[in-house]
């Protein structure tokens, strides 16, 4: 097998680090000193956006985790006991799932309280703790969890004019039929082969990538069209930033038009705040919002409407971005009327996180979903990397118009309308988010 | 006066013996059918075998026996023996046999007030068996002991000595053992003796009881503490406490030259001073000779007293509380409490009677769980227990409503136990039933004050038990995680590798001890109930 090498090695090497790591636990024990766990914190206020790189990364806090402390106890013992499964796993030559992990680790304990009564415990309840346990093992160690040879759910799809070798076998990707490539979770083993594609396209919905797929979109424009079916997996993510850093293709991403699409387009482009210690091989700095953007609903006038409140939060620079409108609404009035859906408030809640409660406070009209946000994200300041000319300019219609678009809209105002106009005049025209 | 309004009937009614009276009226003395009648009876013997001895010095002795003397009929034999100073024997006749005769007319507190209960416990049995009292007692200083049997001539209120005797002592004994027949009924009256019983031996560590029941059951409370309560004094009268009839029975029994002299030695807080200005406000000569004083310049007089404002306040030597020693070691003896605390407050008085509050908490151990509203509560007027009526006393009162539990850590229902006791040289009873004392205010504030010390004791208890408890906890919390850590460890860095399993383990149990300060044992425990795995 030709990457049973590669697999070994990554496998020794993971080894060895457990060991040595765990080694040092022994030790501390075995000298009567408190056994604790020392690793970087993987939460938003240790997440550093690094303006330079264009990357969200994992900042030099550390947390210690002590068996002697109540609240950190049971995650001391979570993170032992998974530490001892992927031991197991490793040594066996086994590829394990992260749903097979949290099996293997599901057992019971059963103790008995001060006053002798049994008490039982699970090791953990849902796959959702044992998941944070890994990747709190990926941060312990300094080892990804494809590197401990770790796999999940396939989820992201892939066809186009590829080539590639998996395992032991050649894919032409451009004769996947209806079906597709499905990415495999160690995209790190597959090799690129041959390739004719001009472009790459990311939709974030299943359902439209089908649509472009039997349309034939990624043979008529030299595509490789791939989903991340809604939020992306790292597979998928680590896949895209190959095809941008090694074939050197110009990434585009299309996604609703709500917080949820900004926040995909976001994680591709600069990483998450879970994951963001694997940003640097990841991300994606090169990928470009191409829509559906607000303006592409409602036109640049209706930003230019928020002109003035805006300068006043950012000053005169933002009246240039926003000032000259250079393109007409790719909807018509009629046409926004049938497709367009009013945000809840949940989306309202989670643009705010993004943009900053001070761009809200300032745009949105409605009193009382005005009221309701201040009650819920007074003070909240926003993500840096959304605080650019470009996203105040599309989250402020959004604020003042408080609606949403998902992009099957679009494909219902014709598949031939997205697949032959609006993508194509996105991409001629530089029309994107960068 | 407790004494006056006792006298002021038995006067108004002296076309009829006294005897006669208190048979006709028996229920006012609690004997209102058997089963009363043979717990009042027994009631009777043991606070008179008490006073006998606690109350001159002597650590009690204490013996009841309740046989049954008759095959058909609900016949009951009541034996109380005390170890107490006994009886000069000219007087037994006279102390058994006749009403109103008692060695408490005065001011200080004893258990009965007049010795009254205990002749009409003899009257009782007298009428309803026929039978005799006998009465054996010697004192400490005579050779020979003495035996009478005894009955009541109800008409003419005087004893009837049916056969006496003596014999030489050939030990050292001294005390009184009553013995009389009555009609009763065990089997209803047994729960409420049982109480009674347990109640007073609460109260009084320093005794040896033992009780004997019909059944064939013998309880034993053992003497386990030597001290006993301060006795208390015989002391005058306060002049806030006086009224006419008292006026007129020191006018006419003492033999006083002036009406100054007179008051000066009859009452406590009246000196030279005072006595000329009372005398002065009641517009009385002082040089007068008391007998020739009128009822209405008596009443002027004590009108004077009553209005006076500079007494001193009473003094509390008459008194004699059970003291904190005392009553922790009762509540010790019974309950085997946990916690237990006491407390003995100052002297106070209410209407010119002086009054002391003690009051005593037991947590935990065998003290049983008490409702959900208050605190199991224990009332004592004293010494002797208050077994009825509890709702309308004032200590529950105060425990209800003027005490807030959970402020002190106590979560309703809970194993604890207030014990409040109250002595004064006049309980304010409410009713004849004297099982409940009345809301005084004074009396009422000096509960509060005291429960409220004791439990800010047992507030400190119980939140250091709760540390412990958080702590022990903590311990489990942490250990139980133990055998999972020392199994992971293992598995990556090999048993045969220089890392033992036990080793680990053991570390682990040391460092928690180490860190929480829980002895290692402990720990063990809990890492050793764990078990991985279903």
């Amino acid at each position: 097998m030709a990457i049973s090498s590669v697999d070994k090695h990554a496998r020794q090497r993971s080894l060895e680090i457990l060991r040595e790591k765990f080694a040092t636990i022994a030790k501390r024990i075995l000298e009567g000193k408190k056994p604790v766990l020392i690793m970087p914190k993987r939460v938003l206020s240790n997440t550093i956006y690094d303006m330079k790189k264009k990357l969200l990364l994992l900042g030099p806090e550390m947390k210690r985790r002590s068996l002697l402390d109540v609240n950190e106890a049971r995650k001391f013992m979570q993170t032992l006991l998974m530490a001892s499964i992927i031991y197991e796993a490793l040594v066996n030559d086994e590829y394990p799932t992260i749903r097979d992990l949290y099996y293997r680790g599901k057992h019971t304990i059963s103790y008995r309280d001060i006053s002798g009564k049994i008490h039982h415990e699970n090791t953990w309840d849902e796959q959702r703790e044992s998941d944070a346990v890994i990747r709190d093992i990926e941060v312990f160690l300094g080892v990804l969890r494809e590197e401990m040879l770790i796999l999940s759910k396939e989820k992201g799809k892939v066809v186009g004019n590829l080539i590639i070798r998996s395992g032991d076998d050649v894919i032409d990707l451009s004769k996947m039929g209806h079906g597709a490539y499905a990415i495999e979770p160690t995209p790190d083993l597959i090799e690129f082969k041959d390739i004719d594609a001009e472009f790459v396209l990311v939709v974030e919905k299943d359902a439209v990538f089908q649509q472009l797929h039997r349309y034939g979109f990624w043979k008529k424009y030299k595509a490789i069209l791939i989903t991340s079916a809604g939020q992306p997996d790292r597979a998928t993510r680590r896949f895209v930033r190959r095809l941008s850093e090694e074939l050197k293709l110009p990434i585009y991403i299309l996604t609703d038009a709500d917080p949820y699409g900004w926040y995909i387009y976001s994680v591709f482009k600069i990483g998450s705040i879970t994951l963001s210690y694997e940003s640097e091989r990841l991300a994606t700095p090169n990928a470009k919002f191409i829509g559906v953007s607000m303006t592409d609903i409602f036109g640049e006038e209706e930003a230019a409407k928020n002109i003035n409140k805006l300068a006043s939060i950012f000053g005169k620079e933002i009246k240039e971005v926003i000032s000259k409108p250079r393109k007409k609404a790719y909807l018509s009035e009629k046409e926004r009327r049938n497709y367009i859906i009013k945000a809840k408030k949940k989306d309202v809640e989670r643009a705010v996180e993004l943009i900053g409660y001070d761009v809200a406070d300032k745009l949105i009209r409605n009193p009382e979903i005005k009221k309701y946000i201040r009650q819920k994200k007074l003070g909240v300041s926003g993500y840096p990397w959304f605080r650019t000319p470009e996203w105040i300019k599309e989250i402020s219609i959004f604020f003042s118009k408080l609606a949403k678009l998902e992009i099957e809209a679009m494909a219902s105002k014709g598949l031939k309308f997205l697949a032959d106009t609006y993508i194509p005049t996105k991409i001629e025209t530089g029309d994107w988010i960068d | 006066m407790g004494v006056m309004s006792a006298v002021a009937p038995a006067e108004r009614y002296r076309a009829i013996s006294p005897a006669e009276f208190f048979y006709k009226y028996r229920e006012i003395a609690g004997f209102s059918n058997p089963a009363r009648a043979l717990y009042q009876a027994v009631r009777e013997f043991v606070e008179n075998a008490l006073d006998a001895t606690d109350s001159h010095g002597i650590l009690p002795n204490i013996k009841i026996i309740i046989e049954k003397a008759d095959e058909n009929r609900e016949f009951y034999r009541v034996t109380v023996e005390d170890n107490g100073i006994g009886l000069p024997p000219h007087v037994v006749p006279e102390a058994f046999g006749r009403v109103l005769f008692s060695s408490k007319y005065i001011l200080r507190q004893t258990r009965g007030m007049f010795g009254l209960g205990a002749k009409v416990a003899i009257l009782y049995g007298q009428m309803t068996t026929g039978r005799p009292v006998e009465v054996i007692t010697s004192q400490p200083n005579l050779r020979r002991i003495y035996y009478f049997k005894l009955r009541i001539d109800i008409n003419k209120n005087e004893p009837i000595i049916i056969e006496r005797g003596s014999w030489r002592k050939n030990r050292d004994w001294h005390g009184t053992i009553v013995s009389m027949t009555l009609e009763g009924d065990w089997s209803r009256a047994k729960q409420r003796i049982k109480d009674y019983i347990l109640r007073t031996a609460v109260v009084t560590p320093y005794a040896n009881i033992v009780f004997i029941t019909p059944d064939g059951e013998i309880y034993y409370y053992e003497r386990v503490i030597d001290k006993l309560p301060r006795p208390p004094k015989e002391v005058k009268p306060h002049p806030y406490g006086v009224d006419l009839e008292l006026m007129k029975r020191i006018r006419d029994g003492g033999s006083f030259s002036t009406v100054k002299e007179m008051l000066m030695k009859s009452f406590q807080g009246i000196g030279k001073v005072t006595a000329s200005s009372l005398l002065e406000i009641a517009g009385i000569s002082p040089d007068l000779s008391p007998k020739s004083l009128s009822d209405r310049q008596l009443l002027e007089l004590v009108n004077a007293m009553k209005n006076y404002k500079r007494f001193r306040a009473p003094t509390s030597e008459a008194l004699s509380p059970l003291g904190e020693e005392v009553i922790k070691a009762g509540l010790k003896r019974i309950y085997e409490p946990e916690f237990v605390e006491a407390v003995t407050r100052k002297p106070s008085a209410y209407q010119g009677h002086p009054f002391i509050v003690e009051v005593g908490i037991a947590f935990g151990g065998k003290v049983p769980l008490s409702s959900d509203k208050y605190p199991t509560l224990l009332r004592y007027a004293n010494k002797i227990p208050l077994l009825y009526d509890e709702g309308s006393d004032v200590s529950t009162a105060v425990i209800k409503e003027d005490i807030s539990w959970d402020q002190y850590l106590v979560k309703l229902p809970a194993p604890i136990i207030v014990l409040v006791h109250i002595c004064s040289t006049k309980i304010p009873f409410k009713g004849v039933g004297k099982e409940s004392i009345a809301d005084v205010k004074e009396i009422r504030n000096e509960i509060k004050l005291a429960i409220q010390e004791v439990a800010r004791r047992l507030r400190l208890y119980l939140s250091k038990k709760l540390k412990e408890e958080e702590k022990k906890k903590r311990v489990v919390s942490l250990a139980k995680y133990v055998p999972e850590i020392v199994r992971a460890l293992t598995i990556i860095l090999g048993d045969g590798q220089g890392v033992k399993a036990e080793l680990l383990e053991e570390k682990l149990v040391e460092i928690v001890s180490l860190r929480t300060g829980i002895p290692k044992d402990e720990v063990h425990k809990v890492v050793k109930s764990v078990e991985i795995g279903v």
